[in-house]
């Protein structure tokens, strides 16, 4: 489809103004540079204004929702209601990085965090609504880019040893991602893959070739979503780099890594008529991440490595819950993302109050500190048994959404893979207690060996932001119709 | 010249890139190898636009830019890491897992 260069242009001037939420996003990156132009020092000022342009980000994708799919800039994005309800979900959880942030304290380097995590987060958004190979590799680069950094942001001896772990895995993926996107473009003859073009093409050839340049593709995505063959970075990185940044890394590129692999995998699929069958793999990925992140959690003596661990293990559950590729299995994987989001920063939040007051996050140092600070215990003890999966928390909601539309895709479909998905998913629901237990075990039954620890204030503004997240997580089990009803009425185009 | 031998050039290059990074113990020559794998790729994409189609060149161009960033980033941090360990060897630096 050629156009003229004025229709070309008036595409462009159309384009930038559907693009409001990631502008808004640029002109905060911008602000923040400009403001460490004039020597502004305070971390609160930063904050103030990343916090500001992140929620007018938010608000602006709730203002300008798509119901209707539009492509803008010569089909580089495309605005629809499944990449909104993803940039939304950025915005939650960069707002609560930022508070995290805040409520931790002082930043060493203010300018630059406030920036890169915007630019991560503006990453995120286009990658979700990338329709070209083009955009998926320069978002997925602007999120490794400013996280390689931010993960080293301690600025310590183990930060920068993370850092270049997460630095050497994460390049040779996309090197490697890179490589399947050029011998892709040669089968398909084109980069953009929700055109019609991708899959006429693609349903004529039968060559290994296709499977291997997917296989590579798949490569970049797991990296991002830490899933199991690319997942060995999590744990060093996650041990060594700020709380806060954790936080984020452990939901917002994962969740934009798993999205964009849905995407993905849907237009490789071919709608189902590929010669090669990429629901299994989907779900072989699935089942080794949770498998491989729960067994290796069970050994795990740092509450930071051990979430490391459990976010593989919840990587492959968001995989299980897209593995179905139907579009009932695309609406519970947002509301799985949804509660998962919560549950993390639950979780990373009431770590960050045991780590402001006791300056450790070992799991056998919060022996017995649930005498002193009962708030915090009480509500991590929540939180992480949300991530198990139990009643009464909006964890135990996602998961079964997730099992019974595996179900359902299993007896419409009848592949014996999806039905080890769903018991290999159940039976790591109870694995994954022992671990996730064993903090509220040594908070509230081991008696603290070591000196008096220090008492803590329980009304800080980290326990009121663990609190209103927690809350926030039983609403969700009682009234789960809140979140669905509101998915419900989302349509999604591939 | 055919594009067949272009493509054999380009997963020669490419197989070199990944024997480097497994091989290599040296955080450069690792980023050397990347940077191989990066080109073999940049080496398809041009050969597979031979009949004029301008996206896989364009797409070329982008993955240069996005590789010279990826390298300032990563010479910065290994010359962190070389400030801290004296040593730039990956394998050397495991303060992480001993603490497990």
């Amino acid at each position: 489809m050629q156009l003229s260069l004025t229709d070309q242009l008036q595409w462009i001037a159309d384009s930038t103004s559907i693009l409001v939420p990631e502008l808004i996003l640029v002109a905060g990156i911008l602000s923040v540079i400009l403001l460490n132009i004039f020597r502004v020092v305070h971390f609160r000022i930063y904050g103030a204004v990343a916090i500001a342009s992140v929620t007018l980000s938010g608000l602006s994708v709730l203002l300008h929702w798509h119901t209707d799919p539009v492509s803008l800039f010569n089909h580089l994005l495309r605005a629809d209601d499944f990449s909104s309800a993803y940039k939304l979900l950025f915005a939650l959880g960069t707002l609560l990085t930022f508070l995290l942030s805040l409520s931790s304290g002082t930043s060493n380097k203010p300018a630059e965090y406030c920036s890169l995590l915007l630019t991560a987060t503006l990453g995120a958004n286009l990658l979700v609504m990338s329709t070209s190979f083009i955009m998926v590799i320069l978002s997925l680069e602007l999120i490794s880019i400013s996280t390689y950094v931010l993960a080293g942001f301690h600025f310590t001896k183990p930060g920068a040893e993370g850092s270049l772990k997460y630095f050497l895995f994460g390049s040779a993926a996309t090197a490697i991602m890179i490589y399947g996107i050029s011998l892709l473009f040669g089968l398909s003859g084109t980069l953009n893959f929700t055109s019609s073009e991708f899959v006429s093409h693609l349903i004529a050839q039968h060559s290994s070739l296709v499977m291997l340049s997917g296989f590579f593709i798949l490569a970049g995505f797991l990296f991002k979503a830490s899933a199991v063959p690319f997942h060995l970075w999590a744990p060093d990185v996650y041990e060594a780099a700020p709380l806060p940044v954790v936080a984020f890394l452990s939901v917002v590129p994962k969740l934009a890594g798993v999205a964009a692999l849905l995407k993905f995998t849907l237009a490789i699929n071919l709608f189902g008529q590929s010669f090669f069958d990429w629901q299994t793999v989907i779900a072989a990925v699935a089942i080794l991440s949770i498998v491989v992140g729960n067994l290796s959690a069970l050994a795990q003596k740092e509450a930071k490595r051990m979430m490391a661990y459990s976010s593989i293990a919840q990587a492959g559950f968001l995989m299980a819950a897209m593995a179905p590729l139907s579009l009932q299995s695309m609406q519970f994987m947002i509301f799985y993302s949804a509660v998962f989001l919560i549950m993390n920063f639950a979780v990373f939040t009431l770590l960050q109050q045991f780590e402001t007051t006791y300056k450790t996050t070992s799991i056998h140092a919060l022996a017995g500190l649930a005498k002193t600070a009962l708030i915090p215990s009480v509500l991590l003890t929540m939180a992480l048994i949300a991530l198990t999966g139990l009643p009464p928390t909006a964890g135990f909601t996602a998961k079964l959404f997730v099992f019974s539309s595996i179900w359902e895709a299993f007896t419409g479909t009848g592949k014996s893979i999806l039905l080890w998905l769903l018991l290999i998913g159940l039976l790591n629901t109870v694995i994954s207690l022992f671990f996730y237990l064993k903090i509220p075990f040594y908070l509230f039954i081991r008696a603290n060996t070591l000196t008096e620890p220090a008492s803590a204030k329980s009304f800080t503004f980290t326990n009121l932001l663990g609190l209103v997240l927690v809350i926030a997580l039983f609403v969700f089990f009682f009234y789960p119709a809140l979140l669905m009803g509101w998915l419900n009425r989302i349509n999604f185009v591939l | 010249m055919a594009i067949e031998h272009l493509l054999y050039l380009s997963a020669f290059l490419f197989s070199i890139g990944l024997v480097i990074i497994i091989t290599k113990r040296n955080a450069i020559m690792m980023l050397l190898g990347i940077e191989l794998m990066l080109n073999a790729a940049n080496l398809n994409l041009v050969a597979f636009g031979y009949d004029g189609k301008i996206e896989g060149q364009v797409f070329a161009l982008f993955v240069v830019i996005v590789a010279v960033c990826e390298a300032a980033v990563g010479m910065a941090i290994v010359l962190r890491v070389y400030h801290y360990y004296t040593t730039s060897v990956p394998d050397d630096i495991s303060n992480l897992k001993e603490q497990r």
